[in-house]
């Protein structure tokens, strides 16, 4: 099952949770494993958050006068 | 003046002129007075004697006719534009021919500066008792909002400014726009139905941002329903209006002010750049830390190897440092020790003698000392 891609702050603050949590050294090597991976999945989901997006500045049509 | 009336089937009538004349003497004795509203429908023309507009209650929009005679008008130089606060002195009087209510305008004042700051310092201390004001109203803006509100005049130095930065700052950024009045008589109204119709679509954050002005170009950013609508509005509301020294009443009523369009470009979404150096840094982080629980994993691993390897010899020398305690006991516990200081076994021979009953003259018997035996014969 693969899991909804998150937005940049979810991402974010996923990537910060599994840094504090190997920074405190009590993940067994299995799980030292596979949360270093999904930090490294996590920068690139920042990463290309970062660089690719675009937004749109978008005009409101508007009544004249109001 | 006597208003003649006229006797009908026993009924008294008057006639229109009549009516209205009366009307016009009672009208009459009412003192001339100042009447304060905003101009519009101003009418002058050079063959016309008198000068026409209406005056309007900013409140609750009603209307009041008035005429002045167009010499005085013009002696006065006002320049008057449309939707202009003023005060006006005058009295009112009946235009008997239409029967219309008008105000007789001897003079008029320009609204000024004076009375525009008693009027915006009034309505300030009756929202500020609302609480329209307050630090606990504040609400914290989105750190990475979805799609931001701008209201801002179709000037384009304020809004290109917000525009570039956000999107210089933050590419990412979505933003509508919504172009309105932003002086003018028709300002407040419209920024009003701006801050509704952007908050409708979904905006998360709202930006009002307008350059520098005079203070009368500022005011319809101190308007009631504007500063209504920014305190109410659902989402955070950045103001950016006018220059820093510059405080209309939506800056107090706004979730935060920002003292330039800039400003608030650079408050309202974050910087890529710093985005990118926080992801670096958390990054190096991730590696750091996950190098350090992996080490600490080899290190551990290590110690119990070198432990593991250690253990056979340690047990060994364990056991050989028993076996020298006990050889150290028995050395004790040996007669050679006791024999070492004097001391000798008499057998005959294989039972130790123990008492001097047990041998008789003449036995034959064999000491043992320290360091051997001899023979001997009781005597």
């Amino acid at each position: 099952v693969t899991a909804p891609t998150p937005s940049f702050e979810e991402a974010q603050r996923e990537l910060e949770q599994i840094v504090e949590r190997l920074e405190r050294g009590d993940a067994d090597v299995d799980e030292l494993t596979k949360l270093w991976e999904r930090g490294e999945e996590l920068y690139r989901i920042c990463s290309a958050k970062l660089e690719g997006v675009r937004g749109k500045i978008e005009e409101l049509s508007r009544e004249s006068g109001s | 003046v006597k208003v003649e009336a006229m006797e009908v089937d026993g009924r008294k009538v008057y006639s229109v002129a009549a009516f209205n004349e009366g009307v016009a003497s009672w009208l009459a004795r009412l003192p001339t007075l100042w009447v304060e509203g905003e101009v519009t429908e101003l009418r002058r023309q050079d063959r016309w004697a008198s000068v026409f507009f209406t005056l309007k209650d900013p409140e609750n929009g009603a209307c009041l006719a008035a005429q002045m005679p167009r010499g005085r008008f013009d002696a006065l130089e006002l320049g008057l534009g449309d939707g202009e606060r003023v005060h006006v002195f005058g009295r009112p009087e009946l235009y008997e021919q239409r029967g219309e209510l008008r105000l007789k305008v001897l003079t008029i004042e320009r609204f000024g500066v004076g009375a525009h700051l008693a009027a915006l310092e009034r309505l300030k201390q009756l929202l500020a008792t609302e609480g329209l004001f307050a630090a606990e109203r504040k609400r914290a803006l989105p750190r990475f909002p979805k799609l931001i509100g701008l209201v801002t005049g179709n000037d384009a130095a304020a809004k290109r400014d917000v525009l570039t930065h956000i999107t210089q700052r933050f590419p990412a950024a979505n933003v509508l726009v919504a172009e309105t009045y932003v002086q003018g008589p028709r300002a407040a109204a419209a920024i009003e139905s701006a801050i509704g119709e952007l908050c409708e679509r979904g905006v998360d954050v709202l930006v009002l941002a307008r350059g520098g002005g005079s203070f009368e170009d500022l005011l319809p950013f101190s308007d009631e329903c504007v500063v209504r609508a920014v305190a109410s509005a659902p989402v955070p509301v950045v103001s950016a209006v006018g220059h820093e020294q510059d405080t209309p009443l939506c800056d107090l009523a706004a979730d935060v002010r920002a003292s330039t369009p800039t400003h608030a470009a650079r408050l309202v979404v974050p910087d890529v750049k710093e985005l990118r150096a926080a992801l670096e840094r958390r990054r190096e982080a991730l590696h750091r830390a996950g190098r350090r629980t992996g080490e600490r994993h080899v290190l551990r691993v290590t110690n119990a190897h070198e432990r593991l390897r250690r253990a056979p010899l340690l047990a060994l020398e364990r056991k050989a440092a028993r076996l020298a305690t006990a050889h150290a006991h028995l050395g004790a516990l040996s007669p050679l020790a006791t024999l070492d200081r004097g001391y000798a076994i008499v057998r005959r021979g294989d039972d130790v003698v123990r008492a001097a009953s047990e041998v008789d003259a003449g036995d034959a018997i064999s000491v043992r000392v320290a360091d051997g035996s001899f023979g001997a014969v009781v005597g």
